[in-house]
């Protein structure tokens, strides 16, 4: 595979990174007719299966007909990715059975600081590193964690080896870190709300992820209200002022956002409960691309 | 205004990030306050305005944010921002305090492991804030304690926080990284079970000698932990379940947590936890003029929030959440947060069933 490449969604909880990066990848997968686009979520239990409604939601990927054929969906949980990766290198099935069906082990697994991401990131990592079991994806688009689990998701791998600098989790976790800072290969994308304190933790994160990692995000400012003042005439004095409220808001955050210099799509709000519609939608605004 | 139990002593905000959680849990504390009791709100995390607003120092300790609003109303209220880092600290050391010495502290602390654990962990921060809870509950000092949960993932991470800690600690886990370091002889010769030196060997292969090195060291450290650990777990349990607790969910209107609400509920419910209220926040009054607006694009838009409005309303009229009560409350302007206006909020939070 010459050039895969990995999407990772963050914001904060409630701004609609889950339907957004469904949303992406749905385009993506719609419109390049020989991919083959994987949607994963980190997480232990499923979101994407009551919303997309879809019949499972594993760790091995399934393809999702009903949206493209070109477009599989999987569950990564910590435990899982571990799993696969001590199994790929123990090579012995009963001594994997043996360290993971252990009730020790297991909750071992869940404290150990850092254990958990970096198993995370290898997992994602694993294709273009050629290290673990292969798979076939052209892009991978990750529904990641919320803004503050996502950057220590993605420090783990520095923060390891400098801890342990020698054995195999030392080398593993310097290259780990070596894939996620390149550019070509890794793509942030940071979903926020037009309001005012959500934008102004958004560009410091996007900051810090452009000093920090050298990797420039794309930021999505979700559930637009696309109003004017003059839509508002003949509702009644209070609701008027909610909505005036909200614009000027939206106004002050999009001043933001350029006065940082931080390039950002629009994402008008959608009225519309249908998830899969909902989905649609905003795939159809991804399309037409005005930033 | 919401209207709690008179017998009950705690009230547990919970809900996704996003929905102004710690704004209500401050509103509905100044609300309890001004009914007369004496209340304590114990934060996570506030903005630096509502910080502000209340007068509470980020220091991590109590202080009295009684203004003269709330005393006029003869009530007393108490506000603190939890520092976890602080408060982990403090239960190690009153934990194992008398028990270890200064160099053993020292080297505890130094220890990269412990750093990470104190600072990353995810659900230390859910064990801190229950801990501080427990602490205050039991003081008996307070009418009231409301407190505003950390933005998880998932409720149940939050719930299962201090189970999960002590399962690290457990004797099981301890006693094996324990043994060995103490000699030369190598680290895995004391271990007798065959099981236990393949399990090691396999995490060994994982992550290499230094990361068991490191663990080894960790777990040697904190071995006087697991009773005290124990306790505060069985204490929490406790305080959690009680008739005395109420879990209030903090919803907003906002299409995505139609779902989550259903599912945080369930499992709250189902692990046996006294969800008694729905609070949809941040929401406007609209009337019947709105409705009729001849605007289309403002049409759409009011009748899908209004649709969601509904939707989470009908989650009481599910047998299981019978005992639900749901609120709607109103948005706060930022510019607008001070105690008298939270309180004017917390007056106008209308009951919806």
């Amino acid at each position: 595979m010459a050039t895969q490449k990995i999407h990772f969604f963050t914001g904060k909880g409630g701004v609609g990174k889950s339907t957004l990066a469904a949303s992406f990848a749905y385009e993506i997968a719609r419109n390049s007719a020989a991919s083959n686009i994987l949607l994963t979520e980190l997480s232990e239990r499923p979101f994407y299966q009551d919303f997309l409604q879809v019949p499972t939601q594993g760790y091995t990927p399934v393809r999702i007909e009903k949206l493209s054929k070109n477009l599989a969906l999987s569950l990564w949980s910590p435990q899982e990715c571990l799993r696969e990766y001590a199994l790929h290198l123990l090579k012995i099935e009963s001594l994997y059975k043996l360290f993971f069906e252990n009730p020790v082990s297991r909750s071992l697994i869940q404290v150990a600081p850092g254990l958990q991401e970096l198993a995370i990131l290898g997992k994602v990592t694993s294709s273009a590193r050629q290290h673990g079991p292969a798979m076939n994806f052209d892009q991978i688009v990750i529904d990641a964690y919320s803004t503050g689990h996502f950057l220590s998701l993605l420090r783990a791998p520095k923060a390891m080896s400098e801890v342990i600098q020698f054995g195999p989790m030392g080398e593993q976790s310097k290259s780990i870190d070596r894939w996620i800072r390149n550019p070509d290969f890794c793509q942030i994308h940071l979903v926020c709300l037009p309001e005012l304190f959500p934008v102004t933790e958004t560009i410091e994160l996007y900051q810090q992820l452009v000093q920090e990692f050298g990797l420039v995000p794309k930021v999505y400012l979700n559930k637009y209200l696309d109003l004017n003042i003059s839509d508002l005439q003949d509702l009644s004095e209070s609701t008027q002022n909610y909505f005036k409220n909200t614009i000027q808001i939206q106004n002050e955050s999009v001043d933001l956002l350029k006065q940082s210099h931080v390039r950002f799509q629009k994402m008008k709000l959608q009225p519309t409960l249908d998830s899969l519609q909902l989905v649609d939608e905003i795939s159809s605004q991804l399309e037409s691309g005005v930033v | 205004m919401i209207e709690l139990k008179s017998a009950t002593k705690t009230v547990i905000c919970i809900g996704s990030g996003g929905v102004g959680k710690t704004t209500f849990a401050s509103t509905l504390a100044i609300g309890q306050a001004c009914q007369g009791r004496r209340v304590l709100v114990l934060t996570i995390d506030p903005s630096l305005r509502l910080a502000q607003a209340l007068g509470i120092p980020k220091d991590g300790d109590v202080h009295d944010i009684t203004d003269p609003f709330i005393r006029e109303k003869g009530g007393q209220l108490f506000g603190c921002i939890l520092d976890h880092q602080k408060v982990f600290q403090e239960f190690i050391l009153s934990a194992a305090g008398h028990r270890l010495a200064d160099q053993d502290i020292k080297k505890l602390t130094e220890n990269r492991l412990y750093h990470q654990l104190s600072t990353h962990l995810a659900g230390s921060q859910e064990f801190t804030s229950l801990y501080k809870l427990n602490q205050f509950v039991k003081s008996n000092q307070y009418d009231l304690v409301v407190l505003d949960t950390p933005p998880a993932q998932h409720t149940w991470q939050f719930l299962r926080a201090p189970e999960k800690l002590s399962q690290l600690f457990n004797e099981g886990i301890a006693q094996w990284f324990r043994s060995g370091h103490q000699q030369d002889v190598g680290f895995f010769k004391k271990i007798v079970n065959v099981g236990t030196v393949q399990v090691l060997k396999a995490l060994e292969v994982l992550t290499g000698a230094e990361f068991i090195k490191e663990l080894s060291l960790f777990f040697k450290a904190i071995q006087n932990w697991q009773q005290p650990l124990q306790q505060q777990v069985n204490d929490c349990h406790k305080i959690l379940t009680s008739q005395q607790t109420e879990f209030v969910l903090v919803s907003a209107l906002d299409s995505s947590r139609i779902l989550e609400s259903q599912k945080i509920s369930n499992e709250i419910v189902q692990e046996g936890y006294n969800l008694t209220t729905l609070v949809i926040n941040r929401c406007y009054q609209w009337g019947d003029q709105d409705l009729r607006t001849s605007n289309p694009k403002v049409g759409e838009i009011l009748q899908y929030y209004r649709k969601i409005e509904q939707n989470l309303t009908a989650l009481s009229s599910e047998k299981r959440f019978q005992r639900l009560s749901v609120y709607k409350a109103p948005e706060v302007s930022q510019n607008d947060w001070h105690v008298k206006k939270l309180y004017e909020v917390y007056s106008q939070i209308s009951v919806l069933r």
